[in-house]
């Protein structure tokens, strides 16, 4: 075996020949000449293209002139090759590691990450949630929204109808919770924040006529958000969800690698909503209302608004920068939505969750 | 700053220069990667990273280099990477917790946001140093290890400034006592305006600036290089970018334009969908006016400035990476990575790679074989080996 020898302190090369005794190499050629023991060698690692180099640990190395006849001295000698290596060869191994790929993948993002997010969620402490809740909020308040006008005793009443209706509800699965008012400039909607603070707009309560039975379901729902803490899972879940999709695009282009990243949120809220319509059926039926109270919310929702124009034709804030991690009312054109909207709304079609709600009222 | 060295070299090594009165050689790189085989390294990689939960990231990365630089032949030698995935291990985990806290600090509050980004900004520069230190150290050709040169200070001297405009502005929106009120509100925006405009044109003074010590630093043997481009140069660069994008801003524009008066998107849907699809015509112009035509643009320029301004005593490099060839690769690579869903990333790169790789050409005077390092060089240098040996680290710039 013919090759170019450096002693690592020169840039000049010795024509050597390598050959293997026993356990050791010996190396011979123009001004060189020495043994080592075959374990103080690093081997290179075969690949169709490119140069062969073996190290030595005090810097020398030797390049081989012709890689092919490098691989056939190699497996002459019987050297072994890693599982790696093997695979980076073999189209066969590589058509079964994008089948592993993928179903890791679509594993790790349906379970994996909502479980590992509940894991890491599960051991932040509660303060965590109010600090994040509060700088949200105090970012919200500074771009989107402006004191409540509604008069004092009204929002005494809505708390007061919603804090009766959660007593009904077992004690240990009631989250800490407040209720303000905000009157806002993204029309009707309500949304929690994590820590414990759930927003009311002003035009959500005009909206549905200050119908306090809808008011309850609606804080319900948020309460929900509460106790699962979904707030801190989607910040958990996004954030690893970046993660990987900038290893896997990032490279690229990273106004590609967002996109993922966009669906998935989109993907995760929309599971996060269902569970919290599900808690707000719960605390609804502890209280003896009726599901289909939410129903009539969404057909409320869903009808021209009377005084607004279209105030609130766009998902309610949806821009606002650390996101309001939920939000609830956002009335939607009904019925009219393709599939491309569906994958980046961030909450389940209304027909759906209506559906879910009559259901919900039909079965006791 | 080449010269100290340099003389002492020339005189214990007068041969050296002995080839400089005969003529200049050229020395021409020659990338032969294949896409193919780097899509199965690629997806090996890959699949072992996700399966680890990224902690074969290292290994995964060594075998990438590897197989570029393996492939990359200076005068028909390749270069060749020596990192040791065990040590650079240690430097991804540091990394990883680092970014962890960083992501935790600034969703907890605008405060400690603040805090962490005084802290990162106060070691990025060191990490800088010492990720180039360890990448140059690793990297061989003809068995000879590339140095970084550069020093801790030069390193904060180069990256210190890329902080201060978003330091500045942090501070401010810290300090503003009533953010409810109108006033301060406006003044917010105002600064944040007048912030953003100066960053924008201090661009490529910072670039330079990061460049001009990198390119300063680089060393094989005997040999340091530097940049002799200038300030002016690469605001030259940066202008005419702007200018191109401009331009194909209106070009795209007025095409949609006509596209539209056309009709061509009537019928395409009710009033939902329209503006749906509005919006998305939007963002693929967006698209096409910011990132495919002045990026290729930028880049051939950017590349041909910086290295063919790079210079070492006797050794000059060239490229000459055009930018219509490089524009056309560019949306190939774009659609293929859509209508693939990224499957085609590791053809791009290897495509790319080559392409800019093989727009470059070094041209010397002097005799490579004579090219050694001093015995046993960087005894200087002993502390800050130790800390690239120590981070092992990649921040991949």
């Amino acid at each position: 075996m013919t090759v170019d020898y450096f002693d690592g302190r020169s840039a000049r090369a010795h024509a050597a020949r390598l050959h293997i005794e026993g356990d050791r190499l010996h190396i011979d050629g123009e001004q060189v000449s020495r043994t080592v023991p075959l374990s103080d060698v690093v081997w290179p690692e075969r690949t169709r293209h490119g140069a062969r180099v073996a190290h030595l640990a005090d810097g020398a190395s030797m390049h081989s002139r012709d890689s092919a006849e490098w691989d056939e001295w190699m497996k002459a000698t019987g050297r072994s090759e890693s599982l790696v290596v093997k695979a980076q060869q073999s189209w066969r191994w590589v058509c079964a590691s994008v089948a592993v790929l993928v179903v890791a993948l679509v594993t790790g993002y349906q379970w994996g990450l909502p479980w590992a997010a509940r894991k890491a969620v599960a051991v932040l402490p509660h303060s965590v949630d109010e600090s994040i809740g509060e700088s949200a909020l105090e970012s919200i308040d500074k771009h989107w929204m402006k004191p409540s006008a509604l008069p004092l005793e009204q929002q005494e009443r809505i708390r007061a109808a919603f804090e009766s209706a959660a007593a009904t509800l077992p004690e240990p699965t009631v989250a800490s919770h407040r209720l303000v008012f905000r009157k806002s400039m993204i029309g009707p909607n309500a949304f929690a924040l994590p820590g414990g603070t759930m927003v009311m707009t002003d035009e959500l309560v005009k909206r549905v006529g200050g119908d306090e039975a809808i008011l309850v379901g609606v804080l319900g729902h948020e309460l929900g958000h509460l106790r699962q803490r979904h707030g801190m899972h989607m910040l958990a879940q996004v954030s690893a969800l970046g993660a990987v999709s900038a290893m896997l695009f990032g490279d690229f282009n990273a106004l590609l690698a967002a996109a993922p990243v966009w669906l998935g949120q989109a993907s995760y809220s929309r599971d996060a909503e269902r569970e919290a319509d599900a808690e707000s059926v719960r605390l609804m039926k502890a209280a003896g209302l009726s599901p289909m109270v939410m129903v009539r919310f969404f057909e409320i929702l869903a009808m021209p608004n009377p005084d607004e124009g279209k105030a609130e034709a766009k998902e309610g804030g949806a821009e606002t920068s650390p996101k309001p991690i939920d939000d609830k009312a956002a009335p939607r054109e009904p019925g009219h939505r393709s599939w491309l909207g569906i994958a980046i709304a961030s909450h389940p079609a209304d027909a759906e969750r209506i559906a879910f709600f009559r259901n919900a009222a039909a079965t006791r | 700053m080449t010269q100290s060295t340099w003389n002492g070299v020339a005189a214990a090594e007068p041969s050296f220069y002995a080839a400089g009165a005969t003529g200049e050689q050229k020395l021409d790189i020659r990338f032969t990667g294949s896409g193919s085989e780097y899509f199965r390294i690629w997806i090996v990689n890959l699949l072992l990273t996700i399966v680890t939960l990224t902690l074969y990231h290292p290994w995964a990365k060594v075998r990438r280099l590897r197989y570029f630089y393996g492939n990359t032949l200076v005068d028909g030698h390749a270069l060749d990477f020596h990192g040791n995935p065990w040590k650079m291990l240690r430097g991804y985990l540091l990394v990883a917790v680092m970014a962890a806290a960083y992501s935790v600090a600034t969703k907890l509050s605008p405060a400690a946001g603040f805090v962490a980004f005084g802290i990162m900004a106060a070691i990025w520069p060191a990490l800088f140093k010492a990720s180039m230190q360890f990448k140059l150290a690793n990297t061989s050709w003809r068995g000879l290890r590339f140095r970084f040169k550069g020093k801790v200070s030069g390193a904060y001297k180069a990256l210190l400034p890329l902080f201060v405009p978003s330091l500045i502005f942090l501070a401010m929106t810290l300090g503003v006592k009533d953010p409810k009120s109108l006033g301060s509100q406006q003044a917010v925006a105002l600064a944040a305006l007048g912030i953003m405009l100066l960053a924008f044109l201090l661009v490529p003074l910072l670039l330079w600036n990061l460049k001009k010590y990198q390119h300063d630093n680089y060393s094989l043997g005997q040999l340091q290089t530097e940049l002799k481009a200038s300030r002016g140069s690469f605001y030259a660069v940066f202008l005419k970018t702007f200018g191109v994008s401009m331009l194909s801003s209106i070009v795209v524009g007025v095409i949609f334009g006509i596209a539209m008066a056309l009709g061509l998107f009537s019928g395409l849907g009710g009033r939902g969908s329209a503006a749906l699809i509005a919006g998305l015509v939007f963002i693929v112009i967006f698209m096409v006016a910011l990132q495919i035509i002045p990026k290729p643009y930028f880049e051939s320029r950017f590349q041909n400035l910086l290295w063919g301004k790079t210079d070492s005593d006797h050794l000059h490099f060239k490229s000459e990476l055009r930018f219509a060839p490089l524009l056309w690769l560019t949306i190939k690579n774009w659609f293929l990575m859509i209508i693939t869903i990224g499957l085609y990333w590791p053809f791009a790169k290897v495509a790319m790679a080559r392409m800019r790789l093989e727009a470059v050409t070094i041209a010397t005077t002097l005799r490579i074989d004579q090219l050694h390092d001093q015995l046993r060089v960087a005894d200087g240098d002993a502390a800050g080996d130790a800390a690239g040996d120590f981070f092992g680290i990649d921040i991949g710039l």
